[in-house]
């Protein structure tokens, strides 16, 4: 049985159809290219996978349990992390703050109001660690804001992999990255593969044919067709689609 | 197709300074960071002082400026760190005052248990109206925050129990137990300003908890706090509640220092003033609101001896602030380095 399932999931925007009865599957452990054209519904997918848009109809399961009627907050819970297109940091806080942040969501109470955070070692410990794997100690006591780019999407992925998911949801790290942020970023998705599962939504197709172990095409909001690189590179609707021509929906 | 969920600029109210210019702080660190201390003993000493001055007047007047005080606090502590723009604060101050007037009215004499009583009506009615308002966004909740206090401003003004238009006056003083009451003329005075101490500690440790952490990461990125896994709803629910019960408390004391409450306490002038204060002393900084309710209380009183219009150099004031240090006056205060403030 797959990790994560999402069956016939649709979303409307007025008379825009973003999302057509996808069907989606990730293996345990796989790392899973979704890609496709501008304005194909692939950052709407992530959206309503993650819980930030309401699906208006369909089913999304991770491991078992229906995460369907759940809210964001609780998707995460249930082991489903995700990143964003645009960076999405806390620009003000210093990146130690941002990695505390994301590691104080995931152990215990955020409702604790009278001991003084900097006093609870096991959360600066773990931001530390997380700091260290992602590559971000130089910068610990900078603002997020003022951070190179490609760091911001590091950082980005750092909150994400706080949370300990087993599914990744990653939209577009790539994106506006130059060739040498771009092959870090590579590294680090490639130094995750096997601790979890990674849905990755990318342009990149480079990347794509070197991480992706299974690819899914997404045109006009539905799934063209899914396998492995060498099955989506031979698949004349997807060269069209790739060379600008119309699909006949 | 744009993406509605990650667009940065939906961050609902943008943090209050990235990089304030802290000019005092960094001439004169020793003192900046001892001056918390400093101003709570020359208010500790002021009633003792005050008779060698003839300033005895002016006890009571700054008896008055620590309860808004404590009451801009609270409007502070939701609006500069949670950013949830309420505009209807002086209506859960309204509450904590009636309390106090329902209680006498029932017999009740004891100032600790109305105090008490007024900080627990008014935490629960701001749970109630929170629950609703905070399902709302910018200027909807801005919007709804001030319709639930205008009806509590109705409901006060219907009240002929309470005296209605025309309030409440609470002629014998409220007891605050024998050994405090015989004490000295201007015990109230000291039981004002330790509760208003007790506060402002109370606030400065949750600012760096991690309730406090927790709370900012929803206003400057609320989207990111949900993808994190942070219950958000429930954790604006929490700090819209514990605001709403501090001005409750400080509206029971302002009960007991008027002797006299009526509807005219929670119109809702009185919560854009509050707004007004806490903007002028610095929106999310610990000592913004103290700041912004001495500066302005303080000028009120002394233009109003010269002119009756004093709306409008206080008018002017604010428009000086707003185009010359925009970030407050506690922005001055503060250290680069953070910790002087909790931002």
């Amino acid at each position: 049985m797959s990790l994560f399932r999402a069956q016939g999931l649709v979303k409307r925007f007025g008379g825009l159809l973003a999302a057509d009865h996808v069907d989606l599957a990730v293996e345990q452990g796989e790392i899973h290219a979704l890609i496709g054209p501008n304005g194909a519904g692939k950052s709407t997918l992530v959206n309503l996978i993650s819980g930030l848009l309401p699906a208006d109809a369909g089913r999304i399961v991770l491991d078992g349990v229906d995460l369907t009627p759940l809210s964001a907050q609780q998707r995460v819970r249930h082991g489903l992390a995700r990143c964003f297109q645009i960076a999405s940091v806390f620009r003000s806080d210093s990146v130690r703050d941002n990695l505390l942040l994301a590691v104080q969501a995931q152990a215990g109470s955020s409702f604790r109001c009278l001991r003084r955070r900097e006093s609870e070692r096991a959360l600066m410990d773990a931001a530390q660690a997380l700091a260290e794997r992602l590559a971000l100690t130089e910068v610990l006591d900078r603002p997020a804001g003022v951070l190179p780019h490609g760091m911001q999407k590091r950082l980005d992925v750092a909150l994400a992999l706080a949370a300990r998911p087993r599914l990744l949801l990653l939209d577009e790290p790539m994106a506006g990255m130059g060739p040498e942020d771009s092959r870090q970023m590579i590294e680090l998705i490639e130094s995750l593969r096997g601790e979890m599962a990674i849905l990755l939504i990318e342009h990149d197709m480079d990347a794509v044919f070197q991480l992706a172990g299974r690819i899914s095409v997404l045109v006009n909001g539905r799934v063209l067709t899914s396998g492995d690189a060498a099955h989506v590179r031979g698949h004349a609707e997807v060269q069209s689609v790739y060379l600008g021509t119309e699909v006949p929906a | 197709m744009a993406n509605p969920v990650s667009d940065p600029s939906r961050a609902t109210v943008q943090t209050a300074a990235a990089h304030p210019q802290p000019r005092l702080a960094v001439r004169f660190p020793g003192l900046v960071r001892r001056l918390p201390w400093l101003v709570l003993a020359v208010l500790a000493l002021f009633p003792l002082l005050a008779p060698l001055g003839g300033l005895e007047y002016y006890v009571g007047f700054v008896r008055r400026l620590l309860i808004v005080a404590i009451a801009a606090a609270s409007l502070n502590f939701i609006l500069g760190y949670g950013g949830m723009a309420a505009l209807g604060h002086a209506g859960f101050v309204g509450v904590g005052a009636y309390t106090v007037v329902a209680l006498v009215d029932a017999g009740f004499s004891s100032a600790w248990l109305a105090w008490g009583a007024a900080l627990l009506a008014a935490g629960l009615c701001a749970a109630l109206i929170g629950a609703v308002s905070l399902r709302t966004r910018g200027v909807y909740f801005i919007m709804i925050t001030l319709a639930f206090a205008q009806m509590l401003y109705y409901l006060a003004v219907s009240l002929r129990t309470y005296g209605g238009d025309d309030g409440y006056g609470l002629y014998t003083p409220l007891a605050m137990g024998a050994w405090l009451d015989g004490a000295h003329p201007d015990v109230f005075y000291w039981v004002v300003l330790g509760i208003a101490a007790l506060v402002f500690a109370a606030f400065g440790r949750v600012a760096h908890s991690r309730f406090g952490y927790a709370l900012r990461g929803i206003r400057d990125n609320e989207t990111r706090m949900a993808a994190l896994g942070y219950p958000v709803y429930r954790l604006k629910l929490a700090g819209f509640a514990a605001a709403g019960a501090v001005a409750g408390l400080a509206g029971g004391l302002l009960a007991s220092h008027n002797a006299f409450v009526s509807p005219a306490i929670m119109h809702w002038t009185q919560s854009a003033l509050l707004l007004v204060m806490v903007m002028l002393g610095g929106l999310g900084r610990r000592w913004g609101a103290p700041l912004g309710v001495a500066l302005w209380l303080t000028l009120e009183e002394m233009l109003k001896l010269y002119t009756d219009y004093w709306h409008w150099p206080l008018g002017l004031l604010l428009l000086l602030v707003v185009f010359r240090a925009p970030q407050g006056l506690a922005a001055l205060f503060e250290r680069r380095d953070g910790h002087g403030g909790a931002r």
